[in-house]
């Protein structure tokens, strides 16, 4: 095959020498491309890759069967592409072969990360054909009964993460089973509820055919159950569907007992609080299709609307986002153009409901939370809300502790919003609505800078590896699903990568705290655009990135050195204590001598 | 003192005081001569505020006549004071606290409120605060200052080859904005230099400011050339700024006025150096908006930050609106582009506006942090801010006689000074790592700028700093800084010398609206200004304990 590359070394009246880098340079094309272990080479080809930033660069593209991989011939022009193939959403032929025009012939692929990439191709003998059905075929395998690469990696890590997340244990640590709440296997079969997972956590009082009846009367089945108890007041955090109330406002007594008990298991609860989610008009609506919200007949109960929009919206605004940002941003009126977007407007919507729900139950009031389902909004609320509560969150394993509860095994429908391996991109059950969780986590990270023990990479790559399918951890709508496809089994958990390299996501600044509720401000005016997630592909904006990581290490080392350090001390401290005396007399901010029983709170303080 | 005259009560009790972040308190109001003192009532918290009166931007008072209400009154017998009145005072400070003070006895909050309106507003500099401060720990130095242009000349010893130093004005007679030595090219001689101040708006010839280690290339500033409507020339003019790119192809001159308005600038006498007078100059004009404009976006953006209303629907477009971002922008994309014609280009520039003395010194002061990492150290920046803007002659007073709460009208006042302080915190927000002083220094000068114990910031030039004495009688505000017990606040831990150029990202999507300072009295402000402090603590005692057990270790 004459590549455009070999034709220009041969125009060249370059020396021996330079050729022969050249060749060498060729050569390193295909082998300095480091593959995962299972990942397979599938076809490559040159072509033009019409950058939105430094404009038409001439290469060769590779594709696996987990990548597309770009890099630029020319050497003064470095520019490589590394796209997880899962994060394709759609694959379009632009142009025809007749198209006139410079590059006007080829391929447009619209990713699911916030970038388009398009290549072009020399308009001739159906060049592009089959470049764009391996993409095709691979970028969407479900669409082709083949496996996602979650299946096929061969990936190995020293950590495995299908262990971090055990719900009796979690459970157990929250204090459960007590005198108020027993935990439920009712659901180990799916039988009860086929979205949820096999243990759950429902009151003490409540038998299992209260249950089931309660399940007829919720959407879905998904009935109140806990997520979440304060361990001080006991005040519980408890999340489901709407009830099916219907045009003909249905009741059912079972129901109504059933949030009773909730209530009456906490003492302080003198109502029991119910967060809808929705705007109220959607609530009434939801009516018509048989759903609805509690009604006046749930004695001591208060209802209240949180006005978060439903899927529909939210895509619709981070598709109105990713416009103003991709591949150019709208400069000119930038504030008002991202005011346009709603997206913050929404992040704070969902902050704020969840401080609602935080504040509530730090007061000792029990509540419950749902929306329509409740595996979207009512997720974002309750994982939001218990990330502000329950310090043990805000840690690296308890986060991914909390994404694996609250969000995978109560069935957030990752496998529809995100729909991965399906080429059907225009599918109104897509939403990114963990996208917009992770990014309220954000906020608060940018709000709370030493209260979280993971860092920003950690959240890029959480979200890198929701479309990338290279691991188990967000594949399928929910449990069920997963245990038919052996995920635990066949595929690697992203925490597995996540634990084995921990010191990577981790916040040199981190100061564990006690039990401390965190309240961010959900106003506009402390809401800030995650531009290094949202605008991340501009090469404008990356500059900063790594010279802050790599202090970020030396801190960190430095931190660790000091833990040493401190552990020395308190050891020597108790046998002879000049030691600390001599510490001390650097110490340049302090006039009084301290002694060195005051000198070692002051060592205890920073940490 | 004449101060008392002023001051028809000087002590109310029973005063409630209502501010930011703190329930209410009640207690004890005083106006002395230059400042307003609360003290709390209650022994145990023993809470006072002490405000420079002088920060006081502006005061609003309602009073309220309870004499219609006859059982009131009587309930409120015990206090003999009460004469069934009562007032609200609101003050609002230059550093955006809105303080509120129930006083009783209507004719004491009048007092008050006359008393605060009349000493705030006093113009006569001599008689301000910061020639009676006399704290017990701070003596009155020899030298006032970090570094006179004579010391700056003398340690920069590259700059000897070419440059020299010129006391043409050491009497300030040649141009009364600028300091007594000046530094020009070797081969220039005074008579030149008095020439060309001629024919310089205010007398402000083109001078030296920074000198590029890397290149040998430099920076000048001036005022903009007085070329008039019948296209004046002047030789020497022309001959020192040839003397500045000799032995260069050519020097480019960065003039902070779009095209059109420095045609305009000719209708009055002033105007730009054209490509025929000035040959091997090349012209680069960005508009920079100033004066008043720039005073007005301050206002409306300080306005929707103190926006209490529950509808924050707009807040970005008020941001946008506001336009402050924007200026923002353009000072940083005009140092960018001068920065970039030394640093990048490797030829000399000269900027100017008008006088010289506002947006010029802020693309100049830009640049220099941009370009040369010796000026973003903490000793480094307020020799920088000594240099380019106190000596340079920024005229502080008339810039900063009032800020965005004032209801007088509005002169002189230009929030120059605040905008450079934002935009090098952007700088700061960008390169974490790049600048040795932390976001608590520019919240300080931001304050200080407006109502200070020192006297760093009083006067217009440094021809008035000496006629009123503010070299001997008052404290210096950069040497306080400096200090061992001070400095360490004002220190970034995250600090590494960086020997590169550090070219901020001027797109608006890498700007941010500076919230320390403009939401500086939220609780979240609050909250990151304690968590920078925390994290401060945390790495000095990693470094402090990981060295020193090093040593101890032997």
């Amino acid at each position: 095959m004459a590549s455009p590359v070999s034709a220009y070394n041969s125009n060249t009246l370059d020396s021996q020498i330079s050729n022969t880098v050249r060749d060498s340079l060729k050569m390193e094309f295909l082998a300095d491309v480091s593959l995962l272990p299972g990942e397979e080479r599938i076809t490559d080809k040159d072509l033009i890759y019409i950058c939105p930033f430094s404009g038409a660069v001439k290469g060769k593209v590779l594709i696996t069967n987990y990548r597309l991989y770009f890099k630029s011939s020319d050497a003064d022009l470095p520019v490589t592409l590394d796209v997880p193939l899962g994060a394709i959403s759609r694959v379009e032929k632009m142009g025809g072969a007749s198209s006139r025009g410079e590059n006007s012939y080829g391929l447009d692929i619209t990713c699911k990360d916030m970038r388009n990439l398009r290549f072009a191709l020399k308009q001739e003998g159906h060049s592009r054909r089959d470049i764009f059905e391996v993409i095709f075929r691979y970028a969407f395998p479900l669409s082709y009964s083949q496996h996602l690469f979650a299946y096929l990696t061969q990936e190995k890590f020293p950590e495995n993460g299908w262990n971090v997340y055990k719900p009796v244990e979690e459970f157990r640590r929250q204090g459960l089973p007590n005198n108020k709440w027993r935990i439920a296997f009712i659901n180990k079969n799916y039988s009860l509820c086929d979205t949820y997972p096999t243990v759950l956590a429902v009151p003490y009082k409540s038998k299992d055919e209260d249950l089931s009846r309660v399940a007829a009367f919720r959407s879905r089945g998904r009935i109140p159950v806990l997520s979440w108890i304060h361990r001080e007041n006991q005040a519980v955090i408890v999340r489901c569907s709407q009830p099916l109330v219907g045009m003909s406002g249905k009741r059912n007594k079972d129901d109504e007992r059933y949030l009773d008990l909730i209530r009456e298991a906490n003492d302080t609860t003198k109502k029991l609080t119910i967060y809808d989610a929705r705007p109220n008009v959607n609530a009434v609506a939801n009516k018509a299709t048989g759903g609805g919200y509690e009604g006046d007949e749930y004695q001591n109960a208060e209802l209240i609307f949180l006005d978060i929009q439903n899927i529909h919206v939210m895509r619709e605004s981070l598709k109105k986002l990713k416009d103003i940002v991709y591949p150019n941003v709208e400069e000119s009126h930038w504030l008002s153009s991202l005011e346009s977007t709603h997206w913050l407007e929404h992040i704070k919507l969902v902050l704020s409901g969840a401080i609602q729900v935080a504040d509530k139950v730090s007061n000792g009031n029990s509540v419950v939370v749902h929306c329509s389902d409740g595996w979207d909004r009512t997720a974002q609320l309750t994982s939001l809300a218990m990330l502000m509560l329950d310090s043990h969150y805000r840690t690296l394993r308890g986060f991914e502790v909390l994404i694996e509860k609250e969000w995978i095994s109560f069935g957030h429908k990752f496998s529809s919003r995100i729909g991965h391996g399906d080429k059907n991109h225009a599918d109104q059950d897509r939403s990114p609505i963990f996208v917009q969780f992770i990014d309220c986590v954000w906020q608060m990270t940018k709000q709370f800078p030493t209260a979280f023990e993971f860092n920003e990479h950690l959240l890029l790559t959480i979200l890198d590896h929701l479309y990338s399918c290279r691991f188990g951890t967000f594949l399928y709508n929910c449990e069920n699903a997963r245990d038919q496809h052996d995920v635990r089994t066949k595929t690697v958990s992203l925490w597995s990568l996540v634990n084995s390299k921990a010191d990577l996501y981790l916040n040199p600044f981190y100061t564990p705290d006690a039990g401390q509720v965190l309240y961010p401000v959900a106003s506009m005016r402390h809401l800030e655009l995650w531009v290094s997630y949202y605008i991340r592909w501009n090469p404008r904006i990356r500059q900063q990135q790594s010279p802050v990581e790599q202090r970020y290490k030396e801190l960190l080392a430095l931190r660790d050195e000091y833990l040493k350090k401190l552990e020395q001390l308190q050891l020597s401290d108790s046998s002879s204590s000049f030691h600390l005396v001599n510490s001390s007399t650097s110490n340049t901010t302090s006039s009084t001598a301290s002694t060195p029983s005051q000198q070692y709170t002051q060592l205890h303080t920073p940490l | 003192m004449e101060f008392s005259e002023h001051i028809k009560t000087a002590n109310v009790e029973d005063v409630e005081l209502r501010q930011p972040l703190q329930p209410p308190s009640r207690g004890t109001l005083c106006i002395t001569g230059h400042h307003l003192l609360f003290s709390d009532r209650e022994a145990d918290t023993s809470r006072h505020l002490l405000l420079l009166l002088r920060n006081i931007d502006a005061i609003e008072k309602s009073v309220e006549n309870l004499l219609g209400y006859p059982g009131f009154l009587s309930k409120a017998g015990h206090s003999e004071r009460m004469t069934g009145s009562s007032g609200t005072i609101t003050i609002k400070c230059k550093d955006l606290r809105v303080l509120q003070f129930d006083i009783p006895g209507m004719e004491q909050c009048l007092n008050i409120a006359h008393s605060i309106e009349t000493l705030s507003c006093l113009d006569n500099v001599s008689e301000m605060y910061p020639f009676f401060y006399r704290p017990t720990e701070l003596r009155l130095q020899y030298h006032w200052g970090l570094l006179a242009p004579e010391q700056h000349y003398n340690q920069t010893k590259e700059l000897h080859k070419r440059w020299r130093l010129s006391s043409v004005n050491q009497d300030y007679s040649v141009c009364s904005s600028y300091p007594p030595a000046v530094i020009v090219p070797k081969s220039i001689s005074d008579e030149t230099l008095k020439k060309a101040a001629k024919f310089r708006q205010g007398g402000r010839f083109p001078v030296l400011c920074y000198y590029h280690r890397k290149n040998g290339m430099v920076i000048m500033r001036s005022s903009q050339p007085l070329v008039g409507a019948n296209r004046k020339r002047c030789k020497e003019d022309e001959l020192l700024l040839q003397a500045v790119i000799d032995g260069s192809d050519k020097g480019y001159i960065i003039d902070t006025r779009s095209s059109q308005q420095v045609q305009q600038a000719r209708m009055t006498g002033g105007g730009f150096e054209s490509k025929s007078c000035y040959s091997g100059w090349k012209r680069l004009h960005k508009q920079m908006e100033r004066g008043k404009a720039l005073q007005e976006s301050l206002i409306k953006l300080v306005e929707a930050c103190g926006d209490e209303s529950q509808n924050m629907d707009r807040w970005l477009s008020k941001l946008e609106n506001s336009k402050w971002l924007s200026h923002v922008q353009t000072a940083l994309s005009t140092a960018g582009l001068l920065a970039e014609c030394v640093e990048r280009d490797g030829h000399s520039a000269l900027v100017h506006g008008y006088e010289g003395t506002d947006c010029s010194l802020l693309i100049s002061t830009l640049a220099q942090l941009i370009m040369d990492p010796s000026c973003r150290t903490l000793e480094g920046f307020l020799s920088l801010l000594e240099r380019e803007w106190i000596q340079a002659g920024h005229p502080f007073q008339q810039r900063c006689a009032h800020s965005a709460y004032s209801h007088t009208r509005l002169q002189q006042e230009s929030p120059v000074f605040l905008l450079l302080l934002d935009c090098v915190w952007q700088l700061w927000r960008q390169f974490p790592l790049a600048l040795g002083f932390s976001e608590a220094l520019l919240l300080r000068l931001a304050t200080e700028v407006y109502a200070s114990d020192y006297g760093t910031f009083l006067c217009n030039s440094d021809q008035e700093r000496c006629a009123l004495g503010v070299k001997d009688a008052t404290h210096c505000l950069f040497q306080a800084l400096l200090k061992p017990t001070e400095r360490e606040v004002y220190l970034n831990p995250l600090y590494e010398l960086n020997q590169l150029a550090i070219w901020p990202s001027v797109h608006p999507q890498s700007l941010q609206l500076w919230r320390g300072f403009f939401l500086r009295w939220t609780q979240q402000a609050r909250h990151l200004e304690e968590v920078q402090q925390e994290i401060r603590n945390m790495v000095n005692e990693w470094v402090r304990v990981t060295q020193s057990d090093a040593t101890t270790i032997q």
